[in-house]
């Protein structure tokens, strides 16, 4: 996978809104970013979108047309503006997924899969509607990894908003292209390659922080006994905080599967 | 299931688990704390939070001090399980002398807040004297910060909430808060946490108001670590699936105690307009099923435990529209319908909303509601007196108008105030026969002549007229061998007939004591009977490795009872004491209450046997010499003139 920058080469035209030489819009994974106080043309993207998801991939088709495609023009035939895919190398390293990923093909499903597997594999899987708030899932989690019931050292931690009786427990959803992985200029973090979750080593991790700035999910924290990151490694395969939920809102599986793990009882 | 090494126990405590081993000691007319180290002993005489608190509060608050007077105690105590993952574990008990009766006050909330406390490593908070100036306090594993709350006063208990997360940048930490109702000196004023969770009985918001003292905030990054994890993680996964197999478990999660309203009509044992009959001709508008199906967001549940019990509500369309809380239990949803005469559900919620804002007891507001419009029925008092409004049952407008009123004391309002003895009193003309409370303290939203166990809980109750002190449900089970072979009388498991009910009693106000000394739910310890003294031992051992046994628990329970009962004696209290409005022992349930129709309270046979049980004097009711002696309570006893019996 590539994040991508797509630029403004030049405006050819007369572009009204206006964009300028230099200019740019950066794709990350599932999302758009633009830079602080600038904008993008609703026009121009509508235009570039189909381009988007298939400048990410790495496509080793030889007669295809799309890897060697760079640029775009503007529909508008007044603004005839020029934009520039560049692409930006990501994702976990594709040595360590194996499969399809590391062969350079095309994952259907987005998300690299361990070596060996059929299936995707199971996740996390959250529901703020099924959750009673109750953070049982905290206190499993603690225990199962220190034999103390802490919630200060828990992988999952329940968001609550209780005016407005809202719990949503938040937790590592094992993304496919793990921005916490990339984030880490250590290499402490690893992907499982059973599971899929990601690893800590603690041995190399420097307790920098840029792993739990770098999760969109805001689900990664810094322990405050030991300054290391706390990601949910989902207990080698069979989470304690899944097995403990009592509602349902907590399951190991896939969406629109049934659940392995967890589930209302 | 574990990949980790064994966590260090922080603090250096004389317990290998379970107990924090700390109790913070706050003064707040010094502004200054220290920590204590818990006593071991004390925690095998009274296990924790309502027996260790009851142990304090015998020692160091001098009989007859007035509740609001700085030398009251204001004490908050969770268990020894609190922050493990025992289903329910999840309460704190708060624990003075009362304003509203004179005598022991004592109440207890769920939520996140007890919990919270044991995770900053207190198993105990007492606060003493009278802050200078409006404060709210901030605990933490470090100690305590005295925080100026001049800013806070006359907030709601919502807007205090959130005024004291935003200012601590946390929304992990805890706040428990003193209304407006607290602040200006509404007898039956509770603290309430997370928003709704209520401890509402007996007036120790307004102890805490007093002592200028608006909100408790706790954040804790300790962990509760257990002497035993592999016996105890074994002992928790038995009595989890035990609770999830349970024939309870299903309609629990369902509806929680709301169901009581149609189960409590059926029986036909519902308070309505004001104890009047017990059946409420609207019941299946404002029961619990109408909440669940007309307005249920999804359910909610305290800390760790396993029964989603509660509910998020959301109004959204008519005069409420927009109202969205947790909530209500059965006591607020029957108190703000039939118990006033309200068909209409949305302006029931309303009222409980109300309370909870303004941070008052449901049970104590819709006792002092009803009983004006039922004085009002019978021409005591007209709508003048109430600064005009009409008195009529189920008047929407006068309901709401009055929680306000009372909450800020106006007008008539001031009269209701003081908890329904006091507006007796104010009022006079007769009015005293229709005040229904007991030792001070009003009571819940079932007819006690339809539950004759209940009845009899509610007379001996150690904090005036409350049915969670027995809570004795095994009455409604009809199983008469078993009672004939727990209780000696097969009628023990009838809620209409009165033998066996002094033994049912005693057993259940053991076992709640025993549900309030671990700080964990009745839902389950006692209405499921889900947890026996030697299971609790078997918990408490491998928490915290003391060597409880099933019979020293069973003892501590026993004690906790005593104990109270020893301080309600300093304060003069005697048999005379223990009993119920004339209504109930005189005046037969009407022909519209179907199966319960035509039953009064026979308290004096269920006293004599209660009394005998217990050990206690039949003519003063007191706990004679070999009781005093058995549970070693004879140092305590001497305070009130009992002799040892040795003596």
């Amino acid at each position: 996978m590539y994040d991508l920058r797509i630029v403004v080469e030049e405006v050819r035209g007369f572009c009204d809104l206006p964009l300028k030489p230099g200019d740019y819009v950066e794709v990350k994974g599932g999302r758009l970013h633009l830079p602080d106080g600038k904008f993008f043309c609703i026009w121009a993207l509508q235009a570039l979108m189909p381009m988007i998801p298939a400048k990410q991939r790495h496509i080793v088709e030889e007669n295809d047309w799309l890897p060697d495609t760079q640029r775009m023009v503007c529909p508008d035939p007044d603004g005839q503006v020029i934009f520039r895919f560049e692409r930006v190398p990501c994702g976990d390293s594709p040595a360590e997924l194996g499969g399809a990923a590391a062969r350079g093909g095309v994952s259907a499903q987005g998300a690299p899969r361990p070596a060996g597997r059929a299936e995707p594999p199971d996740r996390l899987l959250v529901s703020e509607p099924a959750c009673s708030g109750c953070r049982a899932c905290e206190l499993a989690c603690s225990f199962a990894h220190e034999r103390i019931y802490s919630p200060e050292t828990a992988r999952i931690i329940v968001l609550k908003d209780e005016a407005a009786g809202l719990d949503r427990p938040s937790v590592c959803r094992q993304c496919g292209v793990a921005r916490c992985v990339q984030a880490c200029s250590e290499a402490a973090l690893t992907r499982d390659p059973a599971t899929h979750a990601v690893l800590v080593d603690a041995g190399r991790c420097s307790g920098c922080g840029a792993c739990v700035e770098a999760c969109p999910f805001g689900a990664v924290r810094l322990s405050t006994a030991t300054g290391r990151p706390l990601i949910c490694d989902l207990c080698g395969g069979t989470p304690a905080c899944a097995e403990q939920c009592p509602t349902g809102a907590v399951v190991y599986g896939r969406a629109g599967k049934a659940a392995a793990g967890g589930g209302r009882s | 299931m574990s990949h980790g090494p064994s966590g260090a126990r922080p603090g250096g405590s004389a317990f290998a688990g379970g107990y924090a081993g700390r109790v913070l000691r706050v003064d707040l007319s010094r502004r200054t704390w220290r920590t204590e180290p818990l006593d071991p002993g004390a925690a095998l005489r009274y296990i924790g939070g309502r027996g260790l608190n009851m142990d304090v509060l015998y020692r160091e608050v001098a009989p007859g001090t007035p509740g609001l007077d700085p030398a009251n105690r204001l004490i908050f105590g969770v268990g020894p399980l609190n922050g493990t993952l025992f289903p329910g574990a999840a309460r704190f008990n708060v624990s003075a002398m009362s304003p509203q009766t004179g005598i022991l006050g004592d109440s207890n909330a769920g939520g996140f807040f007890g919990p919270e406390l044991k995770f900053a490593g207190y198993d105990q908070v007492i606060l003493e004297g009278r802050a200078t100036s409006p404060v709210y306090l901030l605990i933490t594993e470090d100690g305590v910060q005295f925080r100026p709350a001049e800013h806070l006063r006359g907030l709601d208990v919502w807007a205090t909430d959130a005024a004291v997360h935003a200012e601590l940048r946390d929304d992990r930490a805890q706040v428990a808060v003193a209304g407006p109702a607290a602040e200006h000196g509404v007898k039956f004023a509770g603290i309430f946490a997370n928003l709704v969770r209520a401890a509402a009985r007996t007036g120790m918001g307004t102890v805490m108001a007093a002592k200028n003292v608006k909100a408790v905030a706790v954040r804790g990054r300790r962990p509760v670590t257990v002497a035993d994890p592999d016996g105890f993680a074994k002992l928790l996964r038995g009595l989890t699936a035990e609770i999830k197999a349970h024939s309870e478990y299903q309609p629990r999660r369902e509806l929680g105690t709301t169901r009581l309203v149609s189960a409590l009509n059926a029986l036909g044992a519902l308070a309505t307009r004001h104890y009047q009959t017990g059946r409420f001709e609207a019941a299946s508008e404002v029961s619990g099923e109408a909440l669940a199906r007309r307005f249920r967001i999804k359910g909610k549940a305290c800390f760790a435990c396993p029964i989603p019990c509660s509910r998020f509500f959301r109004l959204t369309d008519g005069e409420f529209a927009g109202l969205a809380s947790e909530g209500p239990e059965f006591e607020g949803l029957a108190g703000f319908t039939s118990r006033v005469g309200n068909t209409d559900l949305a302006l029931g919620l309303k009222g409980v909303d109300l309370c909870n804002r303004y941070g008052m007891d449901v049970i104590g507001t819709s006792e002092v509601i009803s009983f004006a419009m039922e004085l009002r029925e019978r021409g005591v008092i007209s709508d003048a007196e109430a600064d005009g409004l009409e008195l009529t049952w189920g008047n929407g407008r006068t309901i709401l108008a009055l929680v306000e009123k009372i909450a800020r004391r106006e007008g008539f309002g001031d009269v209701l105030a003081d908890g329904v003895r006091a507006a007796a009193t104010r009022i006079g003309r007769g009015s005293e026969a229709l005040a229904m409370h007991v030792k001070g303290l009003e009571f819940f939203q079932a007819d006690p002549r339809g539950l004759k166990g209940y009845a009899l809980g509610l007379a001996v109750s150690s904090r005036g007229g409350d049915h969670l002190r027995s809570e004795p449900s095994f009455e409604f089970t009809g199983d008469g061998p078993a009672g004939q072979r727990r209780f000696g009388a097969a009628e023990a498991a009838f809620r209409l007939e009165h033998k066996g009910k002094g033994r049912l009693v005693k057993h259940f106000e053991e076992l709640c004591a025993l549900s309030d000394g671990l700080n964990a739910c009745k839902n389950t310890i006692v209405n499921m009977e889900v947890l026996d003294y030697e299971q609790a031992a078997e918990f408490l051992r491998a928490a915290t490795g003391l060597a409880f046994d099933g019979a020293g628990v069973q003892r501590a329970c026993e004690r906790t009872v005593n104990l109270e009962r020893l301080f309600n004696a300093r304060e003069g209290l005697t048999r005379a004491d223990d009993r119920l409005p004339d209504r109930f022992l005189n005046e037969p349930l009407p022909a519209g209450s179907g199966p319960s129709a035509g039953s009064v309270v026979e308290l004096e046979p269920m006293l004599d046997e209660y009394y005998t049980t217990r050990g206690w004097d039949l003519t003063n009711g007191l706990p004679t010499p070999a009781k005093l002696t058995e549970l070693g309570l004879e140092e305590e006893a001497r305070q009130v003139g009992l002799k040892r019996a040795a003596d």
